[in-house]
């Protein structure tokens, strides 16, 4: 990579698009991640014909090119460590089309989650994956990391409500992919190979997507349990028991701490809480689906159950899911809340086993782990709380957070449910899909043979996440 | 600064990163750049110490950081520190023009938060204590004050969104200008673009800073525009910090008496008191309020262009 020409970048995008100093950089170089890295420039542009000019120069050039939403990734995926050129996709940000009759919307990757949803709302319809930072990610960053949240066990996750993509590849050519039908048999689904590719194969500048109707009512409900083990075995129990619960979380005692702590909730002091709901057209239908899961919490030990449709007392009873995320910073005023190994996913019937392994090698390593997520979708969240000064504890959550994925992958689990690969999931990411890693380079030669899209990332991420990039933290001892 | 989790949710209520959508504009990538400084991994400059700078202390950050970060009271001292430093940067607040200045102490007389005093024949700010709030740019006839970066809350930034709105050929139900006040009602603007957003269709919402630093003239231009209505969203007067609520509350009673006289519904402009984080009451207020001028149809029938 030679020099790259901020002039140039400037004449495509417009000088006002275009920030090159060294403070945007260092900003722009971090994300909700561990990790930090700094690229030459930040390049914002607003069409399409401009990201192809981008593609065209950077391709010519050889200057690697990350594609940027939010920055909310949690695992580094926009973390530009080879440097170059970041391409904020906030100013491509119209809703451009709402087609209730024919059941899409088309999006620019800018568009964020909530004002989308915002938009749909009047035509009685809702864009299901959302994740829990939907208040600010991007459509373009979802669908690239594959984004899904609490409702993904009944709504699945954004590649579910993907209809057609348009992109642009490396070397700048704009390629429509997928259709906008809801059936489409023949020929390979590319528009899905770009879900969860983390910028790696093409730009995202056009999504086609489906929605679904809002239900007209929701139940949601709250149990408690002494055990974690009770817990998750009645998880298990309700996906094997033909409910589909359109939200099923698991909250465990390190999250119901700090969530008391920074929100002054007064949830119960108990090891684990359970919040299930279902939703629907009409009462009759729910109301079974409701008691049924009632009566599995208790036949596993769930106490103070309750639940209800008013939206209110709904509110009430998820405060502490909503606000668990950035209440784990509160756990203990001398542990900061890092974002490792935070979104595994394991069979239903191995749920309750793995939030006991995730505290017994936390316990080992002497770091505070929490888990809680969307069991429903056998998605466990962890975070690692840990004193970030300190050297020893890096290298204790770095032997934890392999400990974990093994033992992961050995009850047929996988590295990533929801938030992505990036570099801090890498090394499990690599040693899990070991046999297909090959194949994956191929693919990613084929779309981007220069390797100028995020490279460095998922299959050619660097083996150690704990020294891939500096870390975000000042590490004193 | 560790707590700072970096989620990025903080993006939402910012007013300064809405307006840019530069992430260094929001308060995470404050942070960053504070965290930058401590580290060394930034040196200090003119630039960096601005963006410290621009910020319109509205504190939603704060109360929306669930991780507790005190954003406020990290802002606060690094501008101190900047200023012990020897960074000569003004940011968002507020700044004299000696040439324009009349020595009138209005604006030293009228600041709630002692920002103003003359010194040595000049009127000085003390940028520490300034919030921006933009009250003294209001009271100063001569308009020797300014906030030099508005984002969008300048009296000809105003202007020019107003004319863009009402004047609109795709738009025809643009009908009426909401200002309102950064720290009350601010509604979380929409940081995507749709064209048939219900909510933007018939109304533009255009923040202010305090709404007390609202002119008349700004309120005028809109119905010289073709605005049908005006409504003002302001806080309840007792959560005013800065004296504004009570200001525009007395001005635009001067305007509206003066419409009555011409023979002009007074309604057409309104004010609401609403409190921070109600934007139901917002959203209730206005959708009334359109109803309202809806039924009283065009002002401009009735006055003509100016």
């Amino acid at each position: 990579m030679g020099p790259i020409d901020i002039e140039l970048l400037k004449k495509i995008v417009g000088p006002e698009n275009v920030r090159d100093n060294i403070a945007d950089r260092y900003v722009y170089g971090a994300d909700a991640s561990v990790h930090e890295a700094t690229p030459h420039v930040i390049v914002r542009p607003t069409n399409t014909e401009q990201v192809q000019e981008v593609m065209r120069y950077a391709n010519r050039e050889k200057i690697p090119v990350v594609p940027r939403g939010a920055g909310s990734g949690m695992c580094g995926q926009v973390t530009p460590i080879m440097g170059g050129i970041v391409l904020d996709m906030k100013g491509m940000n119209r809703i451009l089309e709402i087609n209730v009759k024919d059941g899409y919307c088309r999006v620019e990757p800018g568009v964020v989650d909530d004002d989308l949803n915002r938009a749909l709302k009047p035509y009685g319809v809702f864009y299901p994956p959302t994740p829990a930072s939907s208040l600010i990610a991007t459509i373009g960053g979802e669908i690239a990391n594959n984004a899904s949240g609490t409702r993904s066990v009944k709504y699945g996750a954004a590649r579910d409500a993907l209809l057609a993509l348009k992109v642009v590849l490396a070397n700048g050519e704009c390629l429509s992919l997928g259709a906008t039908t809801r059936v489409a048999a023949s020929g390979y689904p590319l528009e899905r190979l770009i879900v969860g590719s983390e910028g790696t194969l093409a730009v995202i500048v056009e999504a086609t997507l489906r929605f679904v109707p809002i239900p007209k009512y929701r139940c949601l409900g709250i149990s408690n349990f002494n055990r974690l083990s009770d817990a998750g075995d009645a998880i298990s129990d309700i996906m094997a028991s033909g409910c589909q619960p359109s939200m099923l979380e698991l909250v465990d005692k390190v999250a119901i701490t700090a969530v008391n702590k920074a929100e002054k909730l007064g949830l119960p002091d108990v090891e684990a809480i359970l919040l299930f709901e279902a939703d629907g057209m009409a009462k009759e239908s729910i109301d079974p689906e409701i008691e049924k899961i009632k009566s599995i919490c208790e036949k596993h030990g769930g106490f103070g159950v309750e639940y209800s449709y008013d939206e209110k007392e709904r509110a009430r009873i998820f405060a502490g899911r909503s606000k668990l995320f950035p209440s784990l910073s509160k756990f203990d005023d001398r542990l900061a809340s890092t974002s490792l190994a935070d979104d595994m996913a394991v069979p239903f019937s191995k749920m309750a086993e793995a939030a006991g392994k995730i505290h017994e090698i936390a316990a080992k390593y002497g770091i505070v782990m929490t888990a809680y997520g969307h069991c429903g979708a056998g998605c466990i969240h962890t975070k690692i709380l840990m004193d970030t000064d300190k050297n020893f504890q890096w290298e204790a959550a770095e032997k934890a957070v392999a400990e974990i994925y093994d033992y992961v992958c050995s009850v047929g689990g996988t590295t990533s449910a929801e938030h992505g690969i990036g570099l801090s999931k890498a090394p499990a990411f690599k040693k899990e899909k070991e046999a297909a890693l090959e194949l994956m380079r191929g693919i990613k030669r084929v779309f981007d043979p220069n390797n100028i899209l995020n490279p460095g990332k998922l299959m050619d991420a660097p083996d150690r996440w704990l020294v891939a990039t500096p870390l975000r933290y000042q590490i004193v001892e | 600064m560790n707590s700072c989790i970096r989620c990025g949710y903080c993006y939402e209520h910012c007013p300064v990163f809405k307006s840019t959508k530069w992430e260094i504009d929001s308060p995470r990538g404050k942070l960053i750049l504070l965290y930058g400084l401590l580290s060394g991994e930034l040196e200090p400059s003119d630039y960096i110490a601005n963006k410290i700078f621009e910020c319109f202390h509205c504190g939603r950050c704060q109360k929306a950081c669930a991780s507790g970060v005190p954003t406020l009271e990290v802002f606060d001292a690094a501008r101190a520190d900047l200023i012990d430093a020897g960074f000569n940067v003004v940011g968002t607040t507020s700044q004299t023009n000696h040439d324009i200045c009349a020595r009138c102490l209005n604006c030293v007389r009228m600041c709630k938060h002692e920002a103003r005093s003359f010194v040595d024949g000049k009127i000085i700010t003390d940028r520490l204590k300034c919030r921006s709030c933009g009250s003294c740019l209001d009271i100063c006839s001569e308009k020797g004050i300014t906030i030099g970066t508005g984002y969008g809350t300048n009296p000809d930034e105003l202007s020019s969104k107003i004319k863009k709105f009402l004047n609109n050929p795709e738009n025809p139900d643009a009908k009426a200008i909401v200002f309102m006040c950064g720290w009350s009602s601010y509604p979380g603007f929409q940081a995507s673009v749709y064209d048939k957003f219900e909510i933007s269709r018939e109304y533009e919402i255009l923040v202010t800073a305090c709404s007390g630093r609202l002119k008349s003239q700004t309120v005028l231009e809109s119905f010289e525009e073709g605005a049908w209505g005006v409504l003002i969203c302001c806080c309840p007067e007792n959560e005013c910090d800065h004296g504004g609520s009570a200001r525009v509350k007395a001005r635009m009673k001067y305007l509206t008496d003066f419409f009555e006289k011409m023979d002009i519904e007074k309604n057409r402009i309104q004010i609401a008191e609403i409190p921070q984080g109600n934007p139901k009451l917002f959203t209730d207020t206005a959708t009334k309020f359109i109803k309202e001028i809806g039924s009283l149809g065009p002002a401009f029938e009735r006055v003509g262009k100016c």
